[in-house]
């Protein structure tokens, strides 16, 4: 079983790889997008999934990434790998003070404060005209080749299907979900949760600020509207939750399957698509609302594993 | 011998609200006190003082002969108090193992060490064959074996025990008796806050303090304090305080 599922996982990687090599460009560019919005579902999933401090404004560090990547190659000729690093560095530098204000509010009030976060940067992007050229935007120069931002935004994913696996079985996972669990609890248990929320807060803040910069460049222009695009924060939520919100491969999965059908719903259903996928979203988390990839390891778990015991509850 | 806990004129006010008064007393290495009174006496404010949850107004917490006043929980965990909740809070998605292993991380590098450490705990507390099941899964006495269980893995050398006898059969007490008298082999000290239940406290302490509205009434020997008057009045009326209480 775990040789026939490696094998499976070789062949994908290699075909992913070689997608931009054979694909047309509709599928590079359509595979583009969809590996930003799981890079992001991951770096959402490390914050919110794990330690269910859900926030609503990580499309702050998506717009800084984008700014980052127009500035620096706009305005600085920087070649765009080494802007999409930068834009990171930037992200990660912020969120560190950011995390600090920001995590000690909970539940609902950190969701809006990362909200109101987001509001507060899009108000300075278009003030700051210096920086920024306010409402007019920063163009980039036209981009020649899909293939190496494709490669990046794979990368990207790679990283965020490694990282959060591996931190799903370290000492730093297991503090995580005890702080989405019950933080009193954790804290009482020994675990310094301040410090652990904000590692997880600054890790979180890479992927958005990398798919930030990847977008920017792919799309030559930068304004406020387009580094702050508020409906993507929705859309990596969902794919997150829609996946299994807290597990290795919740965001791939809900992030896959939902770009997927929001294309195919697209290209059927011109009229009716957003409809129809909003119809999907509220039938699948009336039915699973933990989320598609805790559904099927339960339903495995009953066939194969061995019976736990059962208890009354009472 | 310093005591291994010292509360030293302890205070803690809600707006104006006194939930402790200058409270007062010592526990000594290895040794079982209950501390005890009705609802809103002030001992889970004690507790929350003690392990840092909340800072106290006044007065002084003195653990191994140092101040541990302004320390956060997470600290005086690691220093070597644990507790357990009134309402019990374990942990409820994680298994019953991997809520131990949370604590076990306290004195473990590892997240494999730990697991190796929570499996013991479990085998010590007769909750192994629960490991695997979710926390939101087990019955009431098990949730609160399970609280006892964390508590231990932090290798404390103090536990707070807040009501863990209460809603419980007479038969789970009885196990939650020889649990805490397990603790005692471990070399581990207990303060239990108990409500009711009070011939499981003659039979487990060593020492008792009776609190009633924030304030310390008596402590003594078990069979001492039951007579106090002023205990017998807190609990029964002042009408039978006159009268010998039967033990």
């Amino acid at each position: 079983m775990a040789t026939a599922l490696r094998i499976v996982a070789a062949l994908a990687i290699a075909a992913l790889i070689l997608v931009p090599l054979f694909g047309s460009e509709y599928l590079i560019s359509f595979a583009f997008t969809t590996f930003l919005f799981v890079g992001m579902a991951y770096g959402w999933n490390l914050i919110s999934g794990y330690t269910a401090y859900v926030s609503f404004g990580q499309i702050s560090f998506f717009g800084i990434g984008a700014y980052a990547m127009a500035i620096l190659v706009a305005k600085l000729s920087w070649p765009w790998p080494f802007a999409a690093l930068a834009g990171v560095a930037a992200a990660a530098l912020l969120a560190a003070p950011l995390g600090w204000a920001m995590l000690r509010l909970r539940g609902p009030y950190f969701a809006l404060g990362m909200l109101g976060f987001m509001q507060v940067l899009y108000m300075v992007a278009s003030a700051w005209s210096g920086l920024t050229n306010g409402g007019e935007g920063i163009y980039l120069p036209p981009v020649r080749s899909l293939r190496p931002v494709y490669l990046a935004s794979l990368l990207m994913v790679a990283a965020g299907l490694g990282v959060t696996s591996m931190i799903d079985r370290s000492a730093f996972g297991l503090r995580l979900r005890s702080i989405g669990e019950d933080e009193i609890a954790a804290e009482a248990m020994g675990v310094d949760t301040t410090r652990a929320k904000l590692a997880a807060f600054v890790l979180a803040s890479i992927f958005p600020a990398m798919a930030g910069g990847l977008y920017a460049y792919r799309l030559s222009y930068v304004d406020p509207s387009s580094a702050f695009p508020a409906s993507y924060e929705v859309q990596v939520i969902l794919m997150a939750i829609f996946g299994g919100a807290g597990t290795v491969w919740g965001p791939l999965v809900g992030g896959v399957l939902l770009t997927g059908v929001a294309e195919v719903l697209w290209a059927r259903f011109a009229e009716m698509h957003l409809f129809l996928f909003g119809l999907i979203i509220v039938i699948v988390l009336r039915y699973m609302p933990e989320g598609l990839v805790p559904l099927l390891r339960q339903r495995a778990a009953r066939r194969s594993g061995p019976v736990l015991p059962k208890e009354a509850t009472g | 011998m310093n005591p291994l806990l010292e509360v030293r004129e302890v205070s803690r006010s809600f707006e104006g609200l006194r939930a402790l008064d200058r409270v007062s007393f010592e526990v000594r290495e290895g040794t079982i006190v209950s501390v005890i009174g009705p609802n809103g006496a002030g001992k889970t404010t004690l507790f929350n003082v003690i392990t840092g949850a909340l800072a106290p107004t006044g007065g002084d917490v003195l653990f191994e002969a140092r101040s541990i006043k302004g320390l956060r929980p997470h600290q005086t965990a690691h220093l070597g108090i644990g507790r357990t909740f009134q309402i019990v809070r374990p942990f409820p998605g994680l298994t019953t193992l991997e809520n131990v292993a949370v604590a076990a991380l306290a004195r473990e590098s590892t997240r494999r060490a730990a697991t190796r450490r929570a499996h013991e705990i479990l085998e010590l507390t007769h909750l192994a064959p629960f490991a695997r099941t979710e926390a939101r899964n087990l019955t009431l006495a098990r949730r609160k074996r399970l609280e006892v269980a964390r508590a231990i893995a932090l290798r404390p050398r103090l536990i707070l025990l807040d009501e863990v006898m209460a809603g419980l059969t007479p038969a789970e007490v009885d196990q939650t008796i020889e649990l805490v008298k397990a603790l005692r082999s471990l070399g581990i000290a207990a303060v239990a806050g108990v409500e009711h239940v009070m011939q499981a406290v003659q039979k487990i302490s060593d020492w008792i303090i009776v609190l009633n509205f924030g304030r310390k009434l008596a402590e003594g020997r078990p069979a001492e304090v039951m007579h106090h008057p002023e205990v017998v009045k807190a609990y029964l009326g002042s009408r039978y305080a006159g009268a010998p209480a039967q033990g």
